[in-house]
């Protein structure tokens, strides 16, 4: 029972794959009924079907497609002509055969669905045309005999062929007929007459056969499948015309699990984070080692490392690729249903069908590619008349394509119909109160492309089969955005309107623009970077509470990273800030950012269920130095930037520390920061009559880190300025950073007495600058006018 | 003579029995957290390792630090001094994260210091004080031992997202 399980398993995956590509090849013969190719193809996808179906049993499926077989048989001889009556029928024996195929996956049986009516039908269509015996359907007759007889004498062969042989020896069989017959009826070309096509020689088969790569010890062609094949197979090769839609050669594939595949995938995704790892250690490495011989060494295998990592990522990418004609496929069957429904004349233009993109997005992509069609089907191309009275053609065109750009895939449909009118979009939200009226007149035509794909929106008059419920276009903007992708419009009117889907490639791996603000990085992914800018706080405005800048033509508004992500502001942001500008379809946004790291590739992670939905957090991702940095949702940001208060720019000093009363005079500490011990003498010697708390520190390092500690609450600090580790210039810049710090005077005390010592001093930040040697009153007396030292305390 | 023989044979037999009440015995690992020593059960911790730096996380309650990366998993880290309503203390050289595990959720949560790993009888324990509601507490049981006891948690609840 288990190799009959294994078999169906087989006929089940082929008949699918046989039958997704029967629907295109189907709408293109309605277009071209002579292509006799395409007749051929259809024919073979029929018969394949019956053959194995018969073979299995499935007799309600046997009995379809044979009157299937019928019709296109007869439509391949020339005797009937496929008109849009016929396809009809002829498309719903196929629907019924998919939903056959269906239930007999899920039940291992092929009932409960009636087919007599359909069959009925297709009876009538093949029997109620005239049998003409055309000249080329007598050849049958002569090559009939011929297969049946290897039929019977393969039998025992055949037994023990899996389908899946079969169907290659069928194929071979077939593509040897047809040679056979493109050189017979050259042959009756030449002559100008009726030629009674001989039997192909023996050495004629053996040569062909061996020429296939297939595995065949068979001189003779094998036989087709089983029961009512021999006749039908034999009529087959006289109206075959060259095998050039045939597949070649058996391709070498093998199916594999997409589990597997995950997994291959994530450890993949464990190396590459492996291999930041790796990078960020050699680079160390190389500082502190400069000139070691090894180091070129270590070199070496990081970068081999580091690009096979690179090349097996891709490899990997590769084997989960699928072309995107999976999805496509369906697209001619939909577009002919839909423009007979709507009494339209559409034709679809499909290329770049062979573009791949990862298997999950070609899951996801279809039923937003569907909604779109069927809006530009509906909405979009207008009736022949309308379009006739336009000066167009009366035929309509759709256009589909798929490319890459970069690192992602763009989908694009265009449509040659009323394109989208602007005023019209606006009006409708303003009735259905999406939008304000101060927003509609503020609206850029961009922006006001898409509210179409706001939900509740829509423009069709009435609620249709086809749309109008005004669901559609914000399923498909939502289902793109969980993609990572983006949405972009375009239209004029009468001319028609383009949307590009802007999808990334893969979804595990993405490339980031890693941002710091404060002492924290966050990474952005790039696809929906547009650029980045650097601005001076001058060029923020703020209207109505919001931030905003110039950007060339545009006015971006803005939104401070840390007010999104509740960043605790302890360094003071310094003059210049940079603007990430993040573009999401026809929505842009501006992203204050602190600091520009650098662009990374980068190994998206979930949060785990304990921290899952925080809103503006898409995952996090591991970096080479092994930290975790959160990745942000941009589309979560976009929507959070609107109800974000802009604080980015405003002074946060006013709310440091409050001030607490001083009461006695050792209520204020001062900071001694000098490297001779005798210096700090002489100083606390001075401060000491005061009564004030006296801290010393012998570097800068060490002041910084006292400061930090928090343990104390400096009102002043005597600076010198030459100290090892870290000098007073530096220690006021550093300090200068901190916005609590950003009113401690900071006094230099300091030997230095040159010009450009003092501005160096003014300029990082130093209030009063004291020359060594210095008198105990005076350097007391400018203490304590630095820290508004009371009199009474003396 | 044989009374003297039973008592010996007697003892023999005693590590036995306590061999076959084995399933009674439950093993945790006792630590504490400001000033109350807390156990888990030994089997739901994945490892106890020693703090090193973390991720915040926004708008997450005070006590979730944040993520920190565990060789390659993003794992949540908790503060159970701030879970406990405790004023937060810097970390010293006894704080330890203990990464606990119950099914498929993770999560490391930061002490204050281990103290043991613990055998306890299962008939020393007794059920939470009655003042606690028991479907909702995260408190599994009061463990008794000679001179203290000790408040044994129920990981689960630990683990389970509370906000």
């Amino acid at each position: 029972m288990d190799e009959f399980q294994e078999i169906l398993q087989d006929f089940l995956i082929e008949s699918f794959e046989l039958v997704e590509k029967l629907d295109e090849d189907l709408v293109e013969l309605e277009n071209n009924p002579e292509d006799l190719e395409l007749l051929n193809g259809i024919f073979r996808v029929a018969h394949t079907v019956k053959g194995a179906s018969s073979f299995l049993n499935f007799d309600v499926l046997t009995h379809l497609t044979h009157h299937m077989e019928d019709v296109l048989n007869k439509a391949r001889h020339g005797e009937l002509i496929i008109s849009p009556d016929i396809m009809d029928v002829v498309l719903e024996s196929i629907d019924l055969m998919k939903a056959l195929l269906e239930t007999i996956r899920d039940t291992s049986a092929d009932a409960g669905i009636d087919v007599a009516e359909c069959v009925a039908r297709l009876d009538k269509i093949s029997g109620g045309d005239g049998e003409v015996n055309t000249p080329v359907a007598a050849a049958p007759v002569e090559v009939a005999p011929v297969v049946e007889e290897t039929v019977e004498e393969d039998d025992m062969d055949y037994d023990n062929m899996s389908p899946d042989d079969l169907e290659a020896e069928i194929e071979k069989l077939l593509q040897e007929r047809q040679a056979e017959d493109k050189a017979k009826r050259q042959a009756k070309i030449a002559a100008g007459e009726e030629v009674l096509a001989a039997p192909p020689s023996p050495e004629e088969v053996e040569e062909s056969a061996a020429a296939e790569p297939a595995p065949v010890s068979t001189p003779t062609p094998p036989p087709p499948p089983p029961a009512p094949a021999p006749v039908k197979k034999a009529e087959e090769p006289k109206a075959a015309a060259p095998a050039k839609r045939a597949p070649a050669a058996v391709e070498q594939t093998i199916r594999v699990d997409v589990k597997r595949l995950d997994h291959l995938m994530n450890l993949i995704g464990e190396l590459v984070l492996a291999k930041n790892r790796l990078i960020k250690i050699n680079d160390d490495v190389e500082e502190r080692y400069e000139g070691e011989e090894f180091l070129e060494e270590l070199n070496q295998v990081v970068s081999i490392v580091s690009l096979v990592t690179t090349d097996l990522q891709i490899a990997v990418m590769k084997t989960r690729m699928l072309p995107i004609g999976k999805v496509f496929n369906k697209f001619p069957r939909m577009i002919r249903d839909l423009s007979r429904e709507l009494n339209k004349k559409i034709e679809l233009e499909i290329s770049g069908e062979e573009t791949e993109l990862d298997k999950s997005i070609v899951e996801e992509i279809g039923d937003p590619l569907v909604h779109i069609i069927r809006n530009s089907c509906d909405h979009g191309v207008e009736t022949p008349e309308e379009r006739v009275a336009k000066g167009k053609d009366e035929i309509g065109v759709i256009g589909l394509k798929a490319y890459n750009e970069g690192n992602q895939i763009v989908i694009q449909i265009d449509d040659d119909g009323k394109g989208l009118d602007t005023d019209m979009l606006k009006n409708k939200s303003l009735e259905k109160g999406i939008i304000t009226e101060k927003e509609a007149d503020s609206m850029s035509d961009k922006e006001a492309f898409s509210l179409i794909f706001k939900p509740g929106f829509s423009t069709a008059a009435a609620v249709t089969n086809v749309s109008g419920r005004g669901v559609g276009m914000d399923v498909v903007k939502t289902n793109i955005e969980k993609l990572n992708g983006i949405i972009d419009i375009d239209s004029e009117i009468n001319v028609g309107t383009s949307m590009k889907l802007k999808i990334p490639l893969t979804l595990a791996i993405i490339q980031a623009l890693l941002v710091g603000v404060q002492e924290e990085y966050y990474a952005i992914p790039l696809a929906s970077v547009l650029e980045t800018v650097r601005i001076s706080k001058e060029e923020i405005y703020t209207v109505e509470g919001k931030s905003v800048m110039r950007l060339r033509e545009e006015v971006l508004s803005l939104v401070h990273i840390g007010d999104i992500f509740e960043v605790e502001r302890i360094l003071d942001a310094s003059e210049h800030a940079y603007v990430v500008v993040l573009g999401l379809g026809t929505s842009k946004l501006g992203l204050i950012v602190d600091t520009l790291v650098g662009q990374e590739e980068i190994v998206i992670k979930s949060l785990g269920d304990y921290l899952k939905g925080i809103e503006g957090v898409a995952g996090a991702t591991i970096r080479g130095d092994g930290g975790v940095t959160l990745i942000v949702d941009v589309v979560a940001l976009m929507s959070m930037a609107r109800d974000v208060k802009a604080t980015t720019m405003i002074d946060a000093s006013a709310e440091t520390s409050s001030v607490v009363e001083k009461t006695k005079a050792s209520d204020y500490t001062v900071m001694i920061v000098d490297d001779s011990k005798t210096d700090r003498t002489i100083m606390r010697k001075a401060l000491e009559s005061m009564g004030v708390t006296l801290i010393e520190a012998a570097d800068g390092q060490e002041a910084l880190n006292i400061l930090k500690s928090g343990d104390h609450n400096f009102d002043c600090m005597l600076v010198d300025i030459e100290m090892p580790r870290m000098d007073g210039y530096t220690l006021a810049t550093e300090i200068k950073k901190y916005n609590k710090y950003k009113n401690l005077p900071l006094i230099a005390v300091t030997s230095r007495t040159g010009k450009s010592d003092r501005m160096r001093g003014v300029e990082s930040g130093m209030v009063e600058y004291i020359t060594k040697p210095y008198s105990a009153d005076y350097l007391s007396s400018v203490v304590a006018r630095n820290i508004n030292f009371k009199a009474e305390f003396l | 003579m044989s009374d003297k023989l039973k008592d010996i044979i007697n003892k023999q037999s005693e590590p036995n029995i306590d061999d076959s009440q084995l399933d009674d015995v439950v093993q945790l690992v006792g630590f504490v957290i400001g000033d109350e020593e807390y156990a888990i059960p030994i089997l739901s911790i994945q490892e106890i390792i020693k703090p090193f730096s973390w991720t915040r996380v926004p708008q997450v309650p005070k006590y979730v630090l944040g993520v920190f990366n565990l060789r390659g998993a993003v794992i949540p880290l908790i503060d159970l001094r701030a879970k406990f309503g405790l004023q937060t203390k810097k970390q010293s050289d006894e704080t330890r994260f203990i990464v606990m595990r119950h099914e498929d959720d993770v999560a490391g949560f930061v002490i204050d210091r281990l103290t043991m790993a613990i055998r306890i009888k299962k008939t020393n324990i007794g059920p939470p004080p009655d003042t606690i509601d028991t479907d909702d507490t995260i408190i599994d049981g009061v463990g008794k031992q000679e001179d203290k006891i000790i408040t044994i948690l129920k990981v689960n609840k630990l683990l389970e997202r509370d906000f």
